[in-house]
């Protein structure tokens, strides 16, 4: 069952930018969904129509089975959310942060040094929010994010400004958070490497535009396809007739030409013809395939 | 929708703690009387003779409230209205705040009920502090007497009431500004060249357009003067109903709003 769903959601912010084109999202319940793309890709753009942060223009959004439009603040009541930077006050303390949330959640008062646990500020005491480093304020975006016990976490780039060690441990939070408590996740990156351990689902886009959707099984299964074998030698217009005389039509790229995944045999005749030929051959080499190569593919397409 | 409402004003109400906006609530209400108690000490040798004059609390109150009327109260409010929504602007919570399971409408309200609350505690801290400056002198100073007169509440509150409503459409277009802008310097601005304008038309006869001139013009109603044009109608339903427009018009261009973060 769906947790959220979106239907050919666009969006422009003005006539001639077109931000996000039908964008179908389908984030399915108790996953955590890698909502991946570029700097500038949409996903902001997309998460804050999810939050009703911006007027909805195209398109429906649908969360808990419910139409977004006309239920907003029930839907609300169980999300937390962190879009972009940390949006905290700088002149209260982390305690003090929460403690206005929870006169809006009306959750039990104890849940508020339950969630600064959890994130790892149990002692700020006075120290103003204005004086924790971005990690720090990260951390207590997260937990205000929490302290309601959502049942789905919408985090843009929640592991913005946080060193290693703490993007293991947010990771590890929202894996654990994940699989006790069945919360759904939606975190969005532009680095693959960042979430592919964390993540179940993942949904690529790309200048607006859903390039890929599905498990990383499925994004795996790419690697298939994708596999090039690239060959670099001193006269490649002579090598790509030669290529094309045998039904290969390869692709050119910089100083390379790329050709779908082939055999090893068929890599040595090929090599051979180009000697043949009196075309010197640089470089025969499969070109990288792990899941990077395959997001990059995707977002460069 | 009223329980929303009470908690999205809790939570407004502890989000100003420790603000400019509330210590200008504070300063403001104690800075004309601390100035006359600083004034009696230094001319102590006068006071045992003010103090027994029969309308001593009227001149109290008078004294008081003339840099008050004029400047304090309009500047503070424009002050305080911009600093509370600056809160928001500042630390980048719009974002944070709409996310949050309440309507726009309530945090629109609450955020102005947190503003006109202050204004309230405003004036009550003011009338303590104007109280005070009659007390202090006549507990320090030998041979002053405490006034004889009975302290005239009701026309304390009578003019409080009025000098409340007439600050209303401050708060109410201030409000609106600065929500339609990011930058702190510009509803401040606004608010100051309306300020100064106001001060310039107080000798016109439609000088009463300007909803910023009513306090100055409470102030001065009763005086014989050739400072201002007093208007003939009556100004406090005119600052109630510039308030009312002015919060309409902020709503529908705040809820219209298209990036809420």
């Amino acid at each position: 069952m769906y947790c959220l769903t979106t239907t050919n959601l666009s969006h422009q912010f003005s006539d001639n930018e077109n931000v996000l084109n039908d964008i179908n999202l389908q984030v399915i319940e108790g996953s955590i969904y890698g909502f991946l793309g570029p700097n500038a890709a949409g996903k902001t753009t997309t998460l804050k129509l999810l939050l009703g942060l911006l007027k909805r223009q195209q398109g429906e959004i649908s969360i808990f089975g419910k139409p977004f439009e006309g239920n907003r603040v029930s839907i609300l009541k169980n999300i937390g959310s962190l879009i972009e930077s940390p949006s905290i006050y700088g002149h209260l303390t982390a305690q003090e942060n929460l403690d206005l949330l929870q006169k809006i959640y009306q959750c039990p008062k104890a849940r508020i040094q339950e969630v600064l646990n959890l994130v790892g500020l149990p002692g700020t005491g006075k120290k103003k929010a204005g004086q924790f480093s971005l990690g720090m304020k990260q951390r207590l975006s997260i937990a205000i994010a929490l302290l309601h016990n959502p049942a789905l976490l919408i985090l843009d780039e929640p592991t913005n400004g946080l060193d290693p060690n703490g993007m293991i441990e947010i990771r590890e939070l929202l894996s654990k958070l994940n699989h006790e408590k069945g919360i759904t996740i939606i975190i969005s990156s532009h680095l693959l490497a960042e979430i592919e351990k964390l993540v179940t689902h993942i949904g690529v886009i790309n200048k607006g535009k859903m390039v890929f959707q599905g498990t990383l099984d499925e994004l795996r299964n790419k690697q298939k396809e994708l596999l090039f074998i690239a060959f670099e030698t001193n006269d490649n217009d002579r090598a790509i007739k030669i290529l094309s005389n045998e039904n290969i039509h390869p692709k050119k790229e910089g100083t390379k030409l790329l050709i779908p995944s082939v055999s090893k045999n068929e890599i040595a005749n090929i090599i051979q013809q180009f000697v043949h030929n009196n075309i010197e051959v640089y470089e025969a080499s499969p070109i990288r395939n792990d899941l990077e190569a395959i997001f990059m593919n995707l977002i460069k397409n | 929708m009223m329980i929303s409402f009470i908690h999205s004003f809790q939570s407004e109400w502890l989000k100003k703690q420790n603000t400019l906006s509330s210590w200008l609530v504070i300063a403001g209400a104690f800075f004309t009387p601390i100035i006359i108690i600083i004034a009696r000490f230094i001319n102590h040798k006068q006071l045992a003779v003010l103090y027994e004059k029969d309308g001593f609390w009227n001149q109290l109150w008078h004294s008081s409230w003339e840099s008050m009327a004029i400047f304090l109260l309009p500047m503070g409010v424009i002050l305080a209205t911009s600093l509370i929504t600056q809160i928001e602007y500042k630390n980048n919570t719009w974002k944070q705040l709409h996310s949050l399971p309440i309507g726009f409408a309530t945090i629109f309200f609450s955020k102005l009920a947190v503003i006109i609350v202050m204004v309230m505690q405003f004036f009550i801290l003011f009338n303590i502090g104007i109280y005070l400056s009659a007390l202090i002198p006549y507990l320090f100073i030998s041979g002053v007497s405490y006034p004889k007169n009975p302290i005239p509440y009701i026309l304390i509150l009578k003019e409080d009431i009025y000098f409340f409503i007439d600050c209303l459409p401050i708060v109410s277009l201030q409000y609106l500004i600065s929500l339609q802008f990011k930058n702190f310097l510009i509803p401040i601005g606004i608010g100051f060249g309306l300020w100064v304008t106001s001060l310039s038309v107080l000798t016109w006869k439609f000088g009463y357009f300007i909803p910023y001139t009513y306090c100055i013009f409470n102030f001065l109603k009763d005086q014989v003067t050739n400072k201002a044009a007093i208007p003939g109608m009556n100004i406090h339903y005119l600052a109630l109903g510039y308030f009312a427009v002015f919060t309409i018009v902020s709503y529908f261009l705040y809820i219209s709003k298209r990036h809420k973060g």
